[in-house]
Protein backbone atom coordinates (compact mmCIF):
# COMPACT_ATOMS: atom_id res chain seq x y z
CA UNK A 1 0.00 0.00 0.00
CA UNK A 2 1.18 3.33 -1.05
CA UNK A 3 1.49 6.29 1.43
CA UNK A 4 -1.45 8.15 -0.88
CA UNK A 5 -3.71 5.24 -1.08
CA UNK A 6 -3.15 4.64 2.84
CA UNK A 7 -4.37 8.33 3.23
CA UNK A 8 -7.04 8.39 1.37
CA UNK A 9 -8.36 5.42 3.08
CA UNK A 10 -8.38 7.05 6.59
CA UNK A 11 -11.85 8.54 6.69
CA UNK A 12 -13.18 5.52 5.68
CA UNK A 13 -11.54 3.51 8.20
CA UNK A 14 -12.55 5.72 11.04
CA UNK A 15 -15.73 5.42 10.09
CA UNK A 16 -15.75 1.94 9.99
CA UNK A 17 -16.64 2.14 6.20
CA UNK A 18 -14.04 0.10 5.23
CA UNK A 19 -13.63 -3.76 4.26
CA UNK A 20 -11.90 -6.49 5.95
CA UNK A 21 -9.10 -7.07 4.49
CA UNK A 22 -7.98 -3.53 3.52
CA UNK A 23 -8.57 -2.60 6.95
CA UNK A 24 -6.05 -5.21 8.10
CA UNK A 25 -3.56 -3.60 5.26
CA UNK A 26 -3.84 -0.19 6.32
CA UNK A 27 -3.24 -0.96 10.61
CA UNK A 28 -0.28 -2.78 9.24
CA UNK A 29 0.65 0.24 7.13
CA UNK A 30 -0.21 2.76 10.18
CA UNK A 31 2.09 0.92 12.64
CA UNK A 32 5.15 1.98 10.41
CA UNK A 33 4.00 5.31 9.95
CA UNK A 34 4.14 7.48 13.09
CA UNK A 35 3.10 10.72 11.10
CA UNK A 36 -0.14 9.36 9.11
CA UNK A 37 -0.98 7.23 12.66
CA UNK A 38 -0.85 10.95 13.84
CA UNK A 39 -3.07 12.22 11.19
CA UNK A 40 -5.83 9.29 11.49
CA UNK A 41 -6.03 10.29 15.75
CA UNK A 42 -6.50 14.29 14.60
CA UNK A 43 -8.99 12.81 12.44
CA UNK A 44 -10.99 10.65 14.78
CA UNK A 45 -10.70 13.91 17.51
CA UNK A 46 -12.28 15.85 14.81
CA UNK A 47 -15.18 13.50 14.20
CA UNK A 48 -15.38 13.39 18.01
CA UNK A 49 -15.02 16.84 18.87
CA UNK A 50 -18.56 17.32 16.02
CA UNK A 51 -20.08 14.39 17.31
CA UNK A 52 -20.11 15.91 20.98
CA UNK A 53 -20.33 19.81 20.07
CA UNK A 54 -21.99 20.42 17.43
CA UNK A 55 -25.54 21.15 18.05
CA UNK A 56 -28.20 18.45 17.36
CA UNK A 57 -31.13 20.75 16.30
CA UNK A 58 -34.53 18.50 17.70
CA UNK A 59 -37.76 19.81 16.23
CA UNK A 60 -39.06 22.35 18.62
CA UNK A 61 -42.31 21.43 20.66
CA UNK A 62 -45.44 21.46 18.93
CA UNK A 63 -44.29 21.45 15.57
CA UNK A 64 -44.44 17.61 15.36
CA UNK A 65 -48.29 17.67 16.34
CA UNK A 66 -48.54 20.43 13.61
CA UNK A 67 -47.60 18.53 10.88
CA UNK A 68 -49.22 15.10 11.83
CA UNK A 69 -52.69 17.51 12.12
CA UNK A 70 -51.71 18.57 8.59
CA UNK A 71 -51.64 15.24 7.45
CA UNK A 72 -54.98 14.11 5.69
CA UNK A 73 -56.57 10.97 7.28
CA UNK A 74 -60.22 12.16 6.36
CA UNK A 75 -61.80 9.21 3.99
CA UNK A 76 -63.55 12.08 2.21
CA UNK A 77 -60.05 13.55 1.35
CA UNK A 78 -59.74 11.72 -2.24
CA UNK A 79 -56.53 13.62 -3.26
CA UNK A 80 -54.41 12.26 -0.94
CA UNK A 81 -54.53 8.98 -2.63
CA UNK A 82 -55.66 7.26 -6.35
CA UNK A 83 -59.68 6.53 -6.53
CA UNK A 84 -59.95 2.67 -6.64
CA UNK A 85 -63.34 2.33 -7.90
CA UNK A 86 -63.97 3.18 -11.44
CA UNK A 87 -66.91 4.78 -13.13
CA UNK A 88 -68.67 3.01 -15.72
CA UNK A 89 -66.02 2.24 -18.81
CA UNK A 90 -66.97 4.21 -21.89
CA UNK A 91 -67.33 0.68 -24.03
CA UNK A 92 -70.27 -0.09 -21.06
CA UNK A 93 -73.72 0.47 -22.73
CA UNK A 94 -75.86 3.17 -21.83
CA UNK A 95 -78.34 0.70 -20.12
CA UNK A 96 -75.77 -0.76 -18.14
CA UNK A 97 -75.63 2.67 -16.75
CA UNK A 98 -78.85 3.81 -15.86
CA UNK A 99 -78.66 -0.03 -14.36
CA UNK A 100 -76.29 0.67 -12.42
CA UNK A 101 -77.32 4.32 -11.39
CA UNK A 102 -81.21 3.40 -10.44
CA UNK A 103 -80.05 1.63 -7.13
CA UNK A 104 -77.82 4.36 -6.31
CA UNK A 105 -80.79 7.06 -7.03
CA UNK A 106 -83.32 4.80 -4.46
CA UNK A 107 -80.49 4.66 -2.35
CA UNK A 108 -80.02 8.24 -2.14
CA UNK A 109 -83.92 8.96 -1.72
CA UNK A 110 -83.82 6.72 1.07
CA UNK A 111 -80.76 8.57 2.71
CA UNK A 112 -82.66 11.78 2.40
CA UNK A 113 -86.21 10.56 3.77
CA UNK A 114 -84.16 8.67 7.08
CA UNK A 115 -82.05 12.26 7.02
CA UNK A 116 -85.63 14.12 7.23
CA UNK A 117 -87.17 12.57 9.41
CA UNK A 118 -84.29 11.54 11.93
CA UNK A 119 -83.92 15.34 12.29
CA UNK A 120 -87.58 15.58 13.79
CA UNK A 121 -86.89 13.14 15.94
CA UNK A 122 -83.89 14.17 17.01
CA UNK A 123 -84.36 17.38 17.82
CA UNK A 124 -86.00 16.66 21.20
CA UNK A 125 -83.79 15.13 22.38
CA UNK A 126 -81.86 18.06 23.58
CA UNK A 127 -84.49 19.35 25.24
CA UNK A 128 -84.94 16.08 26.87
CA UNK A 129 -80.72 16.22 27.88
CA UNK A 130 -81.59 19.66 29.15
CA UNK A 131 -84.13 18.40 31.36
CA UNK A 132 -82.21 15.72 32.83
CA UNK A 133 -79.33 18.02 33.59
CA UNK A 134 -81.77 20.73 35.35
CA UNK A 135 -83.00 17.51 37.38
CA UNK A 136 -79.93 16.32 38.51
CA UNK A 137 -78.63 19.59 39.80
CA UNK A 138 -81.71 20.64 41.87
CA UNK A 139 -81.77 16.87 43.08
CA UNK A 140 -77.62 17.68 44.00
CA UNK A 141 -78.51 20.66 45.46
CA UNK A 142 -81.49 19.65 47.39
CA UNK A 143 -79.09 16.38 48.31
CA UNK A 144 -76.14 18.42 49.54
CA UNK A 145 -78.41 21.57 51.44
CA UNK A 146 -75.98 23.90 49.04
CA UNK A 147 -78.69 26.00 47.37
CA UNK A 148 -77.38 28.91 46.57
CA UNK A 149 -73.61 30.64 46.01
CA UNK A 150 -75.14 34.39 47.23
CA UNK A 151 -77.69 33.97 49.79
CA UNK A 152 -79.81 37.30 49.62
CA UNK A 153 -83.77 38.14 49.15
CA UNK A 154 -82.79 41.24 47.51
CA UNK A 155 -82.63 40.97 43.78
CA UNK A 156 -80.20 44.12 43.93
CA UNK A 157 -77.43 41.64 45.30
CA UNK A 158 -78.73 38.76 43.52
CA UNK A 159 -78.70 40.23 39.87
CA UNK A 160 -75.16 41.47 39.91
CA UNK A 161 -73.64 38.73 41.82
CA UNK A 162 -74.97 36.63 38.89
CA UNK A 163 -73.85 39.23 35.86
CA UNK A 164 -70.80 40.08 37.21
CA UNK A 165 -70.06 35.78 37.00
CA UNK A 166 -71.76 35.41 33.34
CA UNK A 167 -71.90 36.14 30.28
CA UNK A 168 -75.66 37.65 30.12
CA UNK A 169 -77.09 39.63 33.06
CA UNK A 170 -80.13 37.65 33.92
CA UNK A 171 -84.04 38.90 34.69
CA UNK A 172 -84.44 38.91 38.88
CA UNK A 173 -87.77 39.29 39.90
CA UNK A 174 -88.91 40.17 43.39
CA UNK A 175 -92.10 38.10 44.40
CA UNK A 176 -92.45 37.95 47.44
CA UNK A 177 -95.80 40.11 47.06
CA UNK A 178 -97.14 36.82 45.46
CA UNK A 179 -95.43 34.43 48.40
CA UNK A 180 -92.40 33.76 46.20
CA UNK A 181 -88.94 34.19 48.37
CA UNK A 182 -86.20 34.75 47.00
CA UNK A 183 -83.45 33.14 49.20
CA UNK A 184 -80.81 33.34 46.38
CA UNK A 185 -78.76 32.71 43.26
CA UNK A 186 -76.19 30.18 42.21
CA UNK A 187 -74.22 29.10 38.86
CA UNK A 188 -74.37 25.88 36.99
CA UNK A 189 -73.75 24.53 33.90
CA UNK A 190 -76.06 23.30 31.53
CA UNK A 191 -76.56 22.11 27.73
CA UNK A 192 -72.86 23.26 27.54
CA UNK A 193 -72.97 27.09 29.08
CA UNK A 194 -73.13 28.36 32.04
CA UNK A 195 -76.41 29.69 33.52
CA UNK A 196 -78.17 31.51 36.07
CA UNK A 197 -79.77 30.03 38.76
CA UNK A 198 -82.31 31.93 41.09
CA UNK A 199 -83.41 30.32 43.77
CA UNK A 200 -86.87 30.98 45.07
CA UNK A 201 -89.25 29.42 48.30
CA UNK A 202 -92.47 28.86 48.78
CA UNK A 203 -93.76 27.68 52.65
CA UNK A 204 -91.20 24.31 52.62
CA UNK A 205 -90.48 24.48 48.70
CA UNK A 206 -87.39 25.19 47.04
CA UNK A 207 -87.97 26.39 43.28
CA UNK A 208 -84.91 26.51 40.98
CA UNK A 209 -85.06 28.94 37.78
CA UNK A 210 -82.71 28.12 35.49
CA UNK A 211 -81.74 31.24 33.60
CA UNK A 212 -79.67 31.42 30.44
CA UNK A 213 -79.70 32.99 26.90
CA UNK A 214 -81.30 31.35 23.75
CA UNK A 215 -82.01 32.10 20.64
CA UNK A 216 -84.85 29.10 20.26
CA UNK A 217 -88.24 30.23 21.19
CA UNK A 218 -89.81 27.71 23.38
CA UNK A 219 -93.53 27.18 24.03
CA UNK A 220 -94.52 26.87 27.47
CA UNK A 221 -94.61 23.13 28.42
CA UNK A 222 -94.44 21.84 31.70
CA UNK A 223 -93.81 17.84 32.75
CA UNK A 224 -93.14 15.63 36.13
CA UNK A 225 -90.05 14.12 36.31
CA UNK A 226 -89.12 11.47 39.26
CA UNK A 227 -91.88 13.58 41.16
CA UNK A 228 -90.32 16.75 40.23
CA UNK A 229 -91.95 19.40 38.14
CA UNK A 230 -90.47 21.05 35.26
CA UNK A 231 -91.83 24.08 33.57
CA UNK A 232 -90.13 25.62 30.35
CA UNK A 233 -90.49 28.82 28.49
CA UNK A 234 -88.70 31.24 27.26
CA UNK A 235 -88.79 35.37 27.05
CA UNK A 236 -86.97 37.97 25.73
CA UNK A 237 -83.95 35.48 24.00
CA UNK A 238 -83.63 34.04 27.16
CA UNK A 239 -84.33 30.49 28.64
CA UNK A 240 -86.42 29.38 31.99
CA UNK A 241 -86.34 26.30 33.23
CA UNK A 242 -88.12 25.74 36.77
CA UNK A 243 -87.43 22.51 37.89
CA UNK A 244 -89.21 21.98 41.70
CA UNK A 245 -91.50 19.59 43.85
CA UNK A 246 -93.92 21.95 44.35
CA UNK A 247 -97.15 21.31 42.49
CA UNK A 248 -97.73 21.70 38.87
CA UNK A 249 -100.55 24.61 39.64
CA UNK A 250 -98.28 26.86 41.95
CA UNK A 251 -95.34 25.92 39.79
CA UNK A 252 -97.16 27.24 36.40
CA UNK A 253 -98.03 30.52 38.45
CA UNK A 254 -94.80 31.22 38.97
CA UNK A 255 -94.14 30.68 35.36
CA UNK A 256 -96.99 33.57 34.41
CA UNK A 257 -95.05 35.65 37.30
CA UNK A 258 -91.75 35.35 36.04
CA UNK A 259 -92.65 35.53 32.06
CA UNK A 260 -94.37 38.93 33.10
CA UNK A 261 -92.39 40.31 34.53
CA UNK A 262 -89.23 39.43 32.06
CA UNK A 263 -91.42 40.68 29.06
CA UNK A 264 -90.94 44.46 30.02
CA UNK A 265 -87.51 45.03 29.65
CA UNK B 1 -10.44 9.36 -5.11
CA UNK B 2 -8.48 6.18 -7.00
CA UNK B 3 -10.53 3.39 -8.29
CA UNK B 4 -8.59 0.99 -5.63
CA UNK B 5 -9.62 2.96 -2.95
CA UNK B 6 -13.84 2.80 -4.41
CA UNK B 7 -13.30 -0.76 -4.65
CA UNK B 8 -12.14 -0.84 -0.88
CA UNK B 9 -15.33 -0.03 0.30
CA UNK B 10 -17.03 -1.92 2.44
CA UNK B 11 -20.42 -0.67 1.00
CA UNK B 12 -21.28 -0.45 -2.71
CA UNK B 13 -24.36 0.44 -4.04
CA UNK B 14 -26.62 -2.27 -4.07
CA UNK B 15 -30.19 -2.45 -4.82
CA UNK B 16 -32.39 -1.45 -1.97
CA UNK B 17 -33.24 -3.69 0.40
CA UNK B 18 -37.12 -4.49 0.86
CA UNK B 19 -37.82 -5.09 4.18
CA UNK B 20 -39.85 -1.67 4.55
CA UNK B 21 -42.20 -0.48 1.78
CA UNK B 22 -44.81 2.29 1.57
CA UNK B 23 -47.15 0.21 -0.86
CA UNK B 24 -50.56 -0.50 0.48
CA UNK B 25 -52.43 -3.00 0.96
CA UNK B 26 -55.63 -2.58 -1.69
CA UNK B 27 -58.05 -2.51 1.57
CA UNK B 28 -56.01 0.02 3.45
CA UNK B 29 -58.36 3.06 4.21
CA UNK B 30 -56.95 6.43 4.83
CA UNK B 31 -56.89 6.87 8.61
CA UNK B 32 -54.62 3.04 8.30
CA UNK B 33 -52.44 4.99 5.56
CA UNK B 34 -51.66 7.57 8.20
CA UNK B 35 -51.10 5.30 11.14
CA UNK B 36 -48.62 3.23 9.42
CA UNK B 37 -46.95 6.76 7.90
CA UNK B 38 -46.54 7.82 11.48
CA UNK B 39 -45.63 4.92 13.02
CA UNK B 40 -42.70 4.18 9.86
CA UNK B 41 -41.28 7.69 9.25
CA UNK B 42 -42.13 9.98 12.00
CA UNK B 43 -39.94 8.79 14.48
CA UNK B 44 -37.18 10.37 12.52
CA UNK B 45 -39.24 13.78 12.67
CA UNK B 46 -36.31 15.14 14.70
CA UNK B 47 -33.50 13.90 12.21
CA UNK B 48 -35.63 15.25 9.27
CA UNK B 49 -35.33 18.92 11.77
CA UNK B 50 -31.93 18.57 12.38
CA UNK B 51 -31.46 18.08 8.87
CA UNK B 52 -32.95 20.98 7.07
CA UNK B 53 -31.98 23.35 10.18
CA UNK B 54 -28.30 22.70 8.98
CA UNK B 55 -29.13 23.40 5.67
CA UNK B 56 -31.35 26.09 5.62
CA UNK B 57 -29.23 27.36 8.92
CA UNK B 58 -32.43 29.34 9.89
CA UNK B 59 -35.20 28.08 12.34
CA UNK B 60 -38.26 29.51 10.67
CA UNK B 61 -37.32 28.33 7.63
CA UNK B 62 -36.33 24.39 8.24
CA UNK B 63 -39.94 24.63 10.26
CA UNK B 64 -41.78 25.21 6.25
CA UNK B 65 -39.21 22.72 4.58
CA UNK B 66 -39.86 20.02 7.25
CA UNK B 67 -43.86 20.81 7.21
CA UNK B 68 -43.83 20.92 3.62
CA UNK B 69 -41.20 17.66 3.23
CA UNK B 70 -43.22 15.58 5.38
CA UNK B 71 -46.69 16.22 3.36
CA UNK B 72 -45.12 15.39 0.81
CA UNK B 73 -43.38 12.22 2.11
CA UNK B 74 -46.68 11.39 2.71
CA UNK B 75 -47.59 11.67 -0.39
CA UNK B 76 -45.05 9.75 -1.97
CA UNK B 77 -45.63 7.04 0.77
CA UNK B 78 -46.02 3.91 -1.73
CA UNK B 79 -42.54 5.12 -3.03
CA UNK B 80 -41.07 4.08 0.25
CA UNK B 81 -38.41 1.11 -0.62
CA UNK B 82 -35.76 -0.01 2.25
CA UNK B 83 -35.61 2.01 5.37
CA UNK B 84 -37.34 5.00 6.25
CA UNK B 85 -35.05 7.39 7.56
CA UNK B 86 -32.58 8.19 4.61
CA UNK B 87 -35.66 7.92 2.07
CA UNK B 88 -37.37 10.92 4.19
CA UNK B 89 -34.00 12.34 4.73
CA UNK B 90 -33.79 12.49 0.71
CA UNK B 91 -37.13 14.61 0.86
CA UNK B 92 -36.19 16.68 3.41
CA UNK B 93 -32.93 17.84 1.52
CA UNK B 94 -34.56 17.96 -1.84
CA UNK B 95 -37.32 20.67 -0.21
CA UNK B 96 -34.51 22.14 1.12
CA UNK B 97 -32.96 22.61 -2.20
CA UNK B 98 -35.86 23.88 -3.61
CA UNK B 99 -36.67 25.79 -1.02
CA UNK B 100 -33.40 27.68 -1.03
CA UNK B 101 -33.60 28.25 -4.44
CA UNK B 102 -37.11 29.90 -4.43
CA UNK B 103 -36.57 31.80 -1.22
CA UNK B 104 -32.60 32.24 -0.60
CA UNK B 105 -31.16 32.14 -3.87
CA UNK B 106 -27.46 32.85 -2.29
CA UNK B 107 -28.02 29.36 -0.06
CA UNK B 108 -27.79 27.15 -3.00
CA UNK B 109 -24.38 28.05 -3.66
CA UNK B 110 -22.22 24.75 -2.66
CA UNK B 111 -24.81 22.36 -3.64
CA UNK B 112 -23.90 22.07 -7.24
CA UNK B 113 -21.29 19.57 -8.16
CA UNK B 114 -17.76 20.63 -8.14
CA UNK B 115 -18.80 24.20 -6.80
CA UNK B 116 -16.04 24.13 -4.75
CA UNK B 117 -12.71 23.01 -6.51
CA UNK B 118 -11.42 19.54 -4.54
CA UNK B 119 -7.66 20.83 -4.48
CA UNK B 120 -5.84 18.16 -2.42
CA UNK B 121 -3.85 19.80 0.30
CA UNK B 122 -1.04 19.07 2.34
CA UNK B 123 -1.48 16.69 4.92
CA UNK B 124 -1.94 18.55 8.79
CA UNK B 125 1.36 19.68 10.30
CA UNK B 126 2.18 19.48 13.99
CA UNK B 127 0.63 22.80 13.99
CA UNK B 128 -2.93 21.01 13.87
CA UNK B 129 -4.81 21.79 16.81
CA UNK B 130 -6.06 19.32 19.22
CA UNK B 131 -9.84 19.22 18.31
CA UNK B 132 -11.48 18.49 21.96
CA UNK B 133 -9.87 22.30 23.09
CA UNK B 134 -12.79 23.14 20.21
CA UNK B 135 -15.93 24.87 21.91
CA UNK B 136 -19.22 24.20 20.71
CA UNK B 137 -19.69 28.17 19.27
CA UNK B 138 -16.41 27.79 17.59
CA UNK B 139 -17.54 23.73 15.90
CA UNK B 140 -21.21 25.32 15.31
CA UNK B 141 -19.86 28.36 13.21
CA UNK B 142 -17.46 26.10 11.73
CA UNK B 143 -19.68 23.71 10.36
CA UNK B 144 -22.68 26.26 9.38
CA UNK B 145 -19.73 27.92 7.42
CA UNK B 146 -19.13 24.62 5.16
CA UNK B 147 -20.16 24.87 1.54
CA UNK B 148 -23.64 23.40 1.71
CA UNK B 149 -22.37 19.59 -0.67
CA UNK B 150 -19.71 19.80 2.75
CA UNK B 151 -21.94 20.29 5.76
CA UNK B 152 -24.62 17.95 4.67
CA UNK B 153 -22.27 14.82 4.56
CA UNK B 154 -20.95 15.80 7.56
CA UNK B 155 -24.42 16.46 9.38
CA UNK B 156 -25.52 13.24 7.85
CA UNK B 157 -22.17 11.15 8.69
CA UNK B 158 -21.88 12.14 12.18
CA UNK B 159 -24.98 13.56 13.49
CA UNK B 160 -26.77 11.28 12.01
CA UNK B 161 -24.34 8.52 12.16
CA UNK B 162 -26.12 7.20 8.65
CA UNK B 163 -23.33 5.03 6.55
CA UNK B 164 -21.89 5.98 3.34
CA UNK B 165 -24.38 3.89 0.96
CA UNK B 166 -26.96 6.03 2.84
CA UNK B 167 -25.44 9.10 2.49
CA UNK B 168 -25.04 8.47 -0.89
CA UNK B 169 -28.82 7.89 -0.92
CA UNK B 170 -29.83 10.99 0.28
CA UNK B 171 -27.53 12.99 -1.46
CA UNK B 172 -27.82 11.40 -5.02
CA UNK B 173 -24.02 11.05 -5.64
CA UNK B 174 -21.60 7.81 -6.08
CA UNK B 175 -20.39 6.42 -2.39
CA UNK B 176 -16.89 6.95 -3.48
CA UNK B 177 -18.07 10.79 -3.55
CA UNK B 178 -19.34 10.67 0.00
CA UNK B 179 -16.07 9.80 1.39
CA UNK B 180 -14.00 12.23 -0.54
CA UNK B 181 -16.97 15.17 0.33
CA UNK B 182 -16.73 14.16 4.01
CA UNK B 183 -12.77 14.36 4.07
CA UNK B 184 -12.72 17.62 2.60
CA UNK B 185 -15.73 18.38 4.84
CA UNK B 186 -13.00 17.45 7.87
CA UNK B 187 -9.91 19.27 6.41
CA UNK B 188 -11.69 22.22 5.78
CA UNK B 189 -13.85 22.26 8.87
CA UNK B 190 -10.15 21.54 10.79
CA UNK B 191 -9.02 24.73 8.58
CA UNK B 192 -11.91 26.99 9.64
CA UNK B 193 -11.33 26.15 13.04
CA UNK B 194 -7.57 27.04 13.85
CA UNK B 195 -8.33 29.95 11.91
CA UNK B 196 -11.13 31.29 14.61
CA UNK B 197 -8.89 30.19 17.02
CA UNK B 198 -5.15 31.93 16.71
CA UNK B 199 -4.51 32.00 20.51
CA UNK B 200 -4.94 27.64 20.97
CA UNK B 201 -2.87 27.57 17.86
CA UNK B 202 -0.23 30.24 19.41
CA UNK B 203 -0.33 28.26 22.61
CA UNK B 204 -0.02 24.79 20.66
CA UNK B 205 2.56 25.64 18.40
CA UNK B 206 4.50 27.12 21.72
CA UNK B 207 4.37 23.73 23.50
Amino acid sequence: MTNDEASSLLNAYIDGELGPAKTLELEAHLAENPPLRAACGRLREMSEAVRLKADYHAAPAGLEARVRAAIPADEKDRSARPVRWAWPKPGVSLAAAVDWLRPAASLAAVALVTWVVALGYLRPSEDERITQEVLASHVRATLTSRFFDVASSDQHTVKPWLSARLAFSPPVSDLSASDFDLIGGRLDYIGAQPVAVLVYKRRQHVIDVFVWPSEIRQSEQTETRDGFNVERFSRNGMSFWIVSDLNRDELADLGRLLAERSAAP
Amino acid sequence: MTPAADSALLHKADPLSLQHTGSATPQETLSERKRRFEKLVLPHFDAAYNLARWLTRNDQDARDVVQEAVLRAYRFFEGLRGEAKPWLLAIVRNSCLTWLAANRPAGTVGFEEGAVELVPSDEDGPETLVARNFDRRMINDAIAGLPAQFREVLILRELEDLSYKDIARIADVPIGTVMSRLARARRLLAESVRAASPAIAAAQVAK
